[in-house]
């Protein structure tokens, strides 16, 4: 299949200018959007009647050896309904801070996908409701770790790296409050509460 | 090993004893009781650990070597074995497992990756667990057979057979250092220098 998804003619229909270009790769459709007008075309994405891409892959990051590219923040979308899938793009300017808007109000499972991305390579997301550090401990301090400028034994010395990791507070990341059941408690099915109510920790609420 | 006085009369009692047919005697009792009772602590964190399972079933049969009781619990335990990589995230956390163990307590390091951080030589992988913990056994191999780790345990019986109560230097605790570290940082630096094919990698800057 190398014809690009119908979703992008949608697209160019609908928002014009904001959709930058589009390439088909490997059978992948990738369009690449304008960062500023991202949110809206996601919405769209979403509700359109004849789009319903509901469900949000993974949320990743593309860095190239060329510093003159500009860094991709990559969406991949799939509609369950309609068996199509689709990939978005944005390309942000290195030399400009790394900002993009969050796009968790419209997928949940952003959350932790976008942590993931800001992590590894400093992306910040704009409106999502706790950014921090969830692959290395939150007082991490050598950088992003899959940024090209990032060496591959790190910043700081053995010792040093040594010394941060053993004061690090052994307890912090395996909390339930880590996981935030406790907090979406009230959002989980009826099935779900039930079991977790008699979860052998002797339940969460 | 309790012969010489270190400072002309600073040690107690006991360590100004030379070794004589009762001590000795009590020496061989206590020393074969613990030899062949091991409680090992299964620290599983990456592939040796499945090799550790397969020590611990029934073609192996690790029970032959009285080590038949996984205690999951620190306090209980004997012998920390430490079976795959340790990312610094782990560290703090191996050090609080280790410092939990009541004495008598051995550490074994199962495989390359515990040994000396094999092939992750990264911004993530502690550099070998002695930078960590005191460790008496390492057990090489990628991961290393159950008869290698076999081998490492009976090799640590036979420490345990050598072992000494007039040796009051044995059953010290070595916490961690004023500064936060277990090893002096030069050490740490210099145990964790690249070796082998690891020096020519070009991207390692």
């Amino acid at each position: 299949m190398t014809e690009a998804s119908p979703s992008v003619a949608a697209l160019r229909a609908r928002f014009g200018g904001a959709v930058l270009r589009h390439l088909v790769s490997c059978g992948d459709t990738i369009v690449y959007v304008e960062a500023a007008r991202l949110l809206e075309v996601m919405t769209w994405l979403r509700d359109d009647p004849g789009q319903r891409f509901d469900y949000l892959t993974d949320v990743t990051a593309v860095e190239y050896r060329d510093q003159e590219r500009p860094l991709e923040v990559v969406w991949q979308l799939r509609s369950l309904g309609r068996k199509a899938d689709l990939r978005v793009k944005v390309e942000l300017d290195q030399r400009q801070p790394l900002v993009v808007a969050s796009v968790f109000d419209l997928w949940k499972g952003a959350d932790w996908l976008e942590r993931e991305v800001f992590d590894m390579f400093g992306v910040s997301f704009t409106g999502h409701p706790d950014l921090r550090r969830i692959l290395m401990w939150e007082t991490y301090a050598e950088g992003f770790p899959l940024r090209k400028d990032f060496p591959l034994r790190g910043h700081f010395s053995r010792a040093e790296q040594t010394r941060q990791a053993l004061s690090a507070n052994a307890e912090a990341h395996y909390s339930l409050e880590e996981l935030s059941i406790a907090a979406a408690y009230d959002e989980l099915p009826a099935d779900m509460q039930e079991r977790l109510a008699h979860g052998e920790r002797g339940g969460v609420k | 090993m309790g012969l010489t006085l270190p400072d002309g009369g600073a040690g107690t009692e006991v360590s100004t004893m030379s070794p004589n047919w009762v001590t000795t005697r009590l020496d061989f009792l206590s020393n074969w009781g613990r030899a062949n009772s091991l409680w090992p602590m299964p620290f599983g964190t990456a592939c040796c650990a499945i090799e550790f399972m397969a020590s611990a079933a029934s073609r192996f049969d690790l029970a032959r070597f009285g080590m038949e009781r996984m205690s999951f619990s620190p306090r209980q335990a004997d012998v920390l074995i430490c079976a795959g990589r340790l990312p610094f995230k782990l560290a703090p956390v191996i050090r609080k497992i280790w410092d939990q163990m009541p004495q008598p307590k051995w550490a074994i390091s199962m495989g390359a990756c515990a040994s000396s951080g094999g092939i992750f030589d990264t911004y993530t992988m502690v550099q070998g667990i002695d930078t960590i913990i005191p460790v008496d056994v390492y057990v090489p191999g990628c991961p290393p057979r159950p008869e290698g780790l076999i081998y490492g345990i009976q090799l640590l019986q036979k420490k345990i057979k050598g072992e000494s109560f007039l040796d009051r230097d044995l059953r010290e605790e070595h916490l961690l250092r004023p500064d936060g570290l277990f090893l002096p940082a030069e050490k740490i630096d210099e145990v964790s220098e690249p070796f082998g094919n690891s020096v020519h990698q070009t991207r390692s800057a």
